[in-house]
Parts: C-alpha cells; sequence; structure tokens
C-alpha cells in the first residue's frame, strides 16, 4: 500500500473570547510543516467604512478600540495623522504624558506575551508571576487616566487628562521594580531548561526574508533588523527621552524573549525619565470639529511594531477615508515563513511568538489523508501534546516551579554568604 | 530633502512625472499603471526603499486609486497609481515586495481590483467566504452600509 506524503490540517479559526482570531491550513510532511495558507477577517468589522460616516472626533475613540491591548497607540496615531491636517501644534507636556502612557502600555503588552510564551511552553508558574507584575502597571495606567485598559486620553493636539498630582515618586519605584523582575526573568528563561528546550532554535527566520516580507517591529528587531519608528521617525516625546533600541541576532524564539524583556526594561527608563523631566505647560489645544482638506499618513510603533494610518480629508465633519493597517497584518507573512520546517508540537510556541494573542487554538480539527480520518483537539490538548512532545518522562509535577524557586535561593544563599 | 529622495526626484522626471512634496517627510509621486513595476523595482532594489508599510485603496469617483505607502527612515514615500472603476485591473508587485501579498489581497476584497499576477488573488482575506456576488465591494463610496445589512439578510440601522 502506497502513503501519501502530504497530509492537510486544517487549523482555526476562532475563540471570539480572544483577539486576531485566525485560520490556518497547515500542509504537513508527517510531523513538519511544509506550507501554510492563512484565513484571517473573522473579526473583521469594518472599522474603515464606519470612520467615514462618524465625526472626526468619535473615529478616534473608536480606533482606540481596535486592539484590547495597544488601544492607545491606535488613537495616538490617527490622532497624529489629523493633528497634521490641522496645523495646530502639540503642547509639550501633551506629548511627555503621551510617551509615558504609549511605553506603560509597551510594558503591559510585553508582560502578558511573556507570560504567554510560559503558559503554551509548559511553564505556567512564569504565567502567573508576569501576569501578577503586570497588575502593577495596570494600576498606574489607571491611576493616571482612569481606565486600565481602554485609557481614551488622547484628544487632537493634546490628552485629556492630567498627569496626577504627586505621582511621580510613585512611578519611578514601580519602574524600578519591573526593571527587576524583567531582569529576574531573563535569568530564568535564559537558565530554566522548560524555556530553553521549547524556544531554543525554533522558529528561525533569515533577515532578509524578514525585510523582503516587511516585518515590523520585535519581529523586524530579533534577525538584527534596526527597525523601530521610535528612532527611525520620531513622534510624541521620543526624540527627546533615552531611547534603547535592542536588536539580537540569534533569530529564534528564545531571542525573541529575551529581546521583549530587554525591551521593557528599556521603556521603563523611558517612563522614569519624561516623568522626573515632565515639562510645565498646558495639555491640550482646542481644535475645530471640521477638519482642513489635505491628506496625511502616520506611523507609531505599537508593542507589536508598527502601526499605520492614512487620512484623508475633503474638509467637512466625517473623514473622506482612513486606512489603518495593524503589526499582526504586516508580520503575517514572516510567521508563516517561520512556521515552515518546524513541528506541529512547536506550533503553539511559534504562532504565539509573533504576539497575536491568539484564541485559534481553542478548536482544531485535524485530517489525516492516508485514512480519511478526522479529529478534534482543544487548545488544553494541543498544549498538552506539545509539553509532551518536549518533555515525554515529565510527570505531573511543576519541576519548572520547585527549579526556579530552588535557583533564586540558592543565588540568595550564595550572595548573603 | 534626503539623498533618496533627490534621486527619486530625479528618477521621477527621466520617466515623466514628478515627486510632490506634501509635507516635510512625506512625498507623493504619482505614476501610470504600465510604468508602477518599473518604477517600484527602482524604488526597492537600486534606492532601497524596500519597507512596504501597506498599500491604501481610495475611490474617487470615476477611478479608484491605488497608494503604495513606502517608508524609508524619516520619509515616507506615497505612489499613487489609478485604475478605472469599469475595469479595475491593476498589475501585482508581489514578485518585487513579496510583503505585498496579503495588502493585495485586502484590496481586492475592498475595492474589487482585480490584482494580475498575485499567486492568492482567488481567496478572500478579509470578506467572509459566503460573501454575496451580486453585492458591491464594501469600501466603494457607492456602497452602503444598510444595502450590505438588506442583502446579508441582518434588520436595518436604527435611525
Amino acid at each position: 500500500m502506497e502513503y501519501s506524503a502530504e497530509s492537510l490540517v486544517p487549523f482555526g479559526p476562532i475563540h471570539p473570547a480572544l483577539k486576531e482570531p485566525e485560520y490556518f491550513k497547515l500542509v504537513l510532511e508527517g510531523e513538519r510543516i511544509i506550507d501554510v495558507i492563512p484565513r484571517i477577517g473573522y473579526v473583521h468589522r469594518g472599522l474603515e467604512k464606519a470612520a467615514e460616516s462618524r465625526p472626526w472626533v468619535q473615529n478616534m475613540y473608536m480606533f482606540e478600540r481596535t486592539c484590547g491591548i495597544c488601544s492607545f497607540v491606535h488613537s495616538l496615531c490617527y490622532g497624529q495623522a489629523v493633528e497634521e491636517l490641522t496645523l495646530f501644534q502639540v503642547p509639550k507636556r501633551a506629548k511627555y504624558i503621551r510617551t509615558i502612557i504609549a511605553e506603560m502600555e509597551r510594558i503591559h503588552s510585553h508582560l502578558l506575551w511573556v507570560g504567554l510564551m510560559g503558559h503554551w511552553a509548559g511553564f505556567d508558574t512564569l504565567f502567573m508571576w508576569v501576569w501578577n507584575d503586570r497588575e502593577v502597571v495596570l494600576d498606574l495606567v489607571e491611576a493616571i487616566s482612569g481606565n486600565r485598559v481602554h485609557k481614551s486620553m488622547n484628544a487632537f493636539c493634546g490628552v485629556r487628562r492630567d498627569m496626577p498630582e504627586n505621582m511621580k515618586d510613585r512611578i519611578v519605584e514601580r519602574m524600578k521594580f519591573l526593571t527587576d523582575r524583567a531582569r529576574y526573568y531573563r535569568e530564568v528563561i535564559d537558565t530554566e531548561e522548560t524555556m530553553l528546550v521549547r524556544t531554543e532554535n525554533i522558529g528561525r527566520v533569515s533577515q532578509d526574508t524578514a525585510e523582503k516580507l516587511c516585518a515590523v517591529g520585535p519581529m523586524a528587531r530579533y534577525v538584527g533588523l534596526r527597525q523601530d519608528v521610535r528612532l527611525n521617525d520620531p513622534y510624541a516625546a521620543y526624540d527627546e527621552v533615552p531611547l534603547d533600541i535592542v536588536t539580537t541576532t540569534e533569530g529564534d524564539v528564545h531571542a525573541l524573549l529575551r529581546l521583549r524583556l530587554d525591551e521593557l526594561v528599556a521603556s521603563a527608563n523611558i517612563v522614569s525619565y519624561a516623568v522626573e523631566n515632565l515639562p510645565d505647560g498646558p495639555i491640550r489645544v482646542k481644535v475645530p470639529p471640521v477638519i482642513p482638506a489635505g491628506e496625511h499618513s502616520s506611523h507609531c510603533e505599537a508593542p507589536r511594531g508598527e502601526i499605520f494610518y492614512y487620512v484623508k480629508s475633503s474638509g467637512g465633519r466625517t473623514p473622506e477615508r482612513v486606512k489603518s493597517r495593524q503589526p499582526t497584518m504586516a508580520n503575517l507573512p514572516t510567521a508563516l515563513e517561520m512556521l515552515k520546517g518546524q513541528t506541529l508540537a512547536d506550533i503553539p510556541i511559534v504562532l504565539t511568538a509573533i504576539d497575536p494573542c491568539f484564541g485559534c487554538m481553542d478548536r482544531m480539527s485535524f485530517y489525516d489523508t492516508e485514512t480519511n480520518r478526522r479529529w478534534t483537539w482543544s487548545g488544553e490538548e494541543l498544549r498538552q501534546y506539545g509539553v509532551n512532545h518536549y518533555f515525554p518522562d515529565r510527570s505531573k509535577k511543576q519541576r519548572g516551579f520547585t527549579k526556579a524557586i530552588d535557583s533564586s535561593i540558592n543565588r540568595r544563599q550564595r550572595e548573603s554568604i | 530633502m534626503s539623498e533618496t529622495l533627490t534621486q527619486l526626484g530625479k528618477y521621477a522626471e527621466e520617466v515623466g512625472t514628478k515627486v510632490i512634496q506634501l509635507r516635510k517627510n512625506e512625498s507623493t509621486v504619482e505614476v501610470t499603471q504600465d510604468r508602477l513595476k518599473v518604477f517600484v523595482a527602482h524604488l526597492v532594489n537600486d534606492l532601497h526603499v524596500r519597507h512596504l508599510m501597506t498599500i491604501t485603496g481610495l475611490d474617487v469617483g470615476q477611478n479608484l486609486v491605488i497608494i503604495y505607502n513606502f517608508s524609508l527612515e524619516r520619509d515616507t514615500i506615497h505612489v499613487k497609481t489609478s485604475v478605472p472603476k469599469t475595469n479595475p485591473q491593476a498589475v501585482s508587485i508581489v514578485d518585487i515586495v513579496p510583503g505585498a501579498i496579503l495588502y493585495e489581497m485586502e484590496l481586492h476584497d475592498m475595492f474589487g481590483i482585480e490584482l494580475i499576477g498575485n499567486p492568492w488573488k482567488d481567496q478572500k482575506l478579509l470578506l467572509p467566504d459566503e460573501w454575496p456576488a451580486d453585492l458591491p465591494p464594501p469600501l466603494l463610496k457607492t456602497t452602503k452600509p444598510d444595502q450590505i445589512r438588506r442583502r446579508l439578510g441582518l434588520e436595518a440601522a436604527k435611525p
């Protein structure tokens, strides 16, 4: 009997509880992925069309709801595109407050991602620790803006809320705490066997491929491209704060982990600097509801990479056209390249590595062309499959947890001696 | 004006078009459909403007405008081209910029422009598979949200 070498695995689509559901058709050769065909659009809500019938200001808060994690940077980018059309200047204090919120958003997004990576690698302790620390930065964001995620801080040519009094010391102290935590996690991922086995030499892509496929953000920086809008085309107060652009050349998922933790430290430094050097002055300029005719585009560095907004006005109360492009869309072709050559067990870790915050794992069906057999796995089963694939003799006890605790205790003992 | 933009300006004059500076760091250049591929190839291969941010579609009445939004460090370069609405066919630049593949699919979904040369041009990317063939592409100015709702059997929007 002849066996067909390839099998087709439909992957996804979705669980609507998480954002960015995607569907992938995976062509497998045994355990290896040889081709991936994407299908997105399951949560396409027609924001661009909706924007054409809404007032300029309303659109700002609608576009903020594009994403449930990096919400602020969307309103910032849309706002900047419109501000260029109005010819009003943004006050300096507002620029600093924008920078502070944007960097805090990056910190909470990166922490969320590191936690998810721990979860999918089978190291749930990391997930719980990191998400606990994430509350620290979310509390700060709440104290400044009144909201945890959808901050609604932006207005045209300014921000809506001033920094509260006497927050400076608290923010600097919390940023120092987060920096220490990030350094500790960096040590954990570099020494902990669970993370090393699951992430090293996985998800490789060449620098040339990433550049050709127009990768953005951490996905470009982890192969050594110095691509960061904050550096290349500074907006808000990024031309005045100390900017540390992190790049790595290892180019695997482990490098992405290290890169994002280092970026977290860099972001904490920016926040501390901006808070300590916050200029005085007004926070907002009133802008009339009618925006002059013209077209302009703006791009910003979201936690996941560059986002892009194009705005066209015909001089009315509503935009003529708004185009928005999110980083996951730009990174998807690169992610497909990363998946090729990996095993089925690596899918969760590689797809999470591009930071799509995906819920497509929750329902997954498999199709074997040899036997015409179909079966379905839940996300948890796939995760377990991945963990068992790498640690077949692993018992139920949480080895990762005990080892990390041991190493931290040993280190402390050594230091005290 | 950066070195790249100066060179681009010279090249644009050679092929009979002009780089217009919209604002500091933002320029736009219009090219015809038949010259588009040569122009983009020069931009990407010779001037090393390799990062395509996205492709924007615009409905301007008789024509559909396609804007290729490139960026190089501080500069944003919009390469504009237009196709008639009656025959919405455009050349694909996937062989020059492989990263354009999904943006072109999006353009096909949202404006109904057929991208000749795109390997995945017959697949849908953002619209649902069951999107009716008689419904016009959603981002055309003539397509109204109520029309889509009625055709899909959804209730009309509240006044």
